[in-house]
């Protein structure tokens, strides 16, 4: 009974996450590439991502201090991020990045300052989400166990 | 369970082909052997990339430079399929696929991009892509580009 109980518990985090718009269809994907022969492949990816993304992360802070601020660099920097966050499904992370551009197009730096911030609060809560998920998952037993290929 | 993607066909038992059972879904397995070419300086966009194009049934190679995807097609490999990043480290995205044309490759070669920019989808055309896309690579569209090439 507590089997399933944390089964269903971890479905449930799961579609949440698509429900409230955090992830899209690109994370299925992902867990498309999940098998046997990479049973964490999503986990490691998601790992990949935040650690990556945070260099990156630092590299924009440090870019939007400058004065004057040198956009064509900004532009460089988020089309990473939009790039990574894209290639997880991180759909809120992702349209702040789209966002950012458009103020970056017309030279906006206080438009750019504003959205990266919010870039950077859904990039932090999508983490503890994701961190949240993962464990509960690791915790329970998984549906798609993985036995090792004779 | 019904196909994610549009045109996909039924499960067929099959021995060839990078096609996988997963929850329900069938990938297609090809009659040629189908070889893509993923060049992108992001080391998540290269796994993910080489992971879905490989569900999808091609078996691809990655490299982080425009200078590498050159260098290995120099060196002789040849690839049914080639997606580029817009922004590459040196030599940038329509640059590497106007070399790959001037070198007489011949597959087809989508540029891809994150962000738009203006002028970068001519600059891509202009190189001699044969289009323009916005990432993720997505078997919705990658699915019908690779029915085309076996035929």
């Amino acid at each position: 009974m507590e089997r399933n109980q944390m089964h269903r518990q971890v479905s449930v985090m799961r579609q949440s996450l698509f429900d409230q718009g955090y992830l899209d269809e690109q994370f299925i994907q992902l867990e498309e590439l999940q098998d046997d022969a990479n049973p964490n492949f999503v986990e490691e990816v998601v790992t990949l991502y935040y650690r990556d993304s945070s260099r990156l992360i630092l590299s924009i802070d440090q870019a939007l201090e400058r004065n004057p601020l040198d956009f064509n660099k900004l532009d460089t920097y988020m089309h990473q991020f939009k790039g990574s966050s894209t290639s997880i499904g991180a759909k809120k992370v992702k349209a702040e990045c789209t966002q950012f551009r458009e103020y970056c197009k017309v030279g906006n730096g206080e438009g750019c300052m504003r959205t990266f911030q919010q870039a950077k609060k859904e990039y932090t809560i999508l983490k503890r989400k994701l961190e949240a998920y993962f464990q509960a998952r690791q915790s329970g037993p998984s549906e798609t166990a993985c036995r090792p290929r004779n | 369970m019904a196909p994610a993607i549009e045109g996909m066909v039924p499960a067929i038992e099959s021995s060839e082909g990078n096609n996988k059972m997963n929850k329900g879904y069938q990938y297609p397995s090809w009659k040629k052997k189908l070889r893509g070419l993923v060049v992108d300086n992001e080391e998540l966009c290269r796994i993910v990339e080489k992971g879905i194009m490989g569900l999808c049934g091609v078996e691809t190679q990655a490299v982080e430079t425009g200078e590498a995807a050159v260098e290995l097609i120099a060196s002789g490999a040849t690839f049914d399929i080639i997606v580029i990043d817009r922004f590459l480290p040196s030599m940038t995205g329509p640059e590497t696929a106007r070399k790959m044309r001037e070198m007489g490759v011949e597959s087809k070669i989508i540029g891809l991009f994150a962000l738009y920019f203006e002028g970068d989808e001519e600059e891509f055309v202009a190189a001699g892509v044969d289009d323009f896309k916005e990432k993720p690579l997505s078997p919705n569209w990658l699915v019908p580009m690779l029915r085309e090439l076996d035929n």
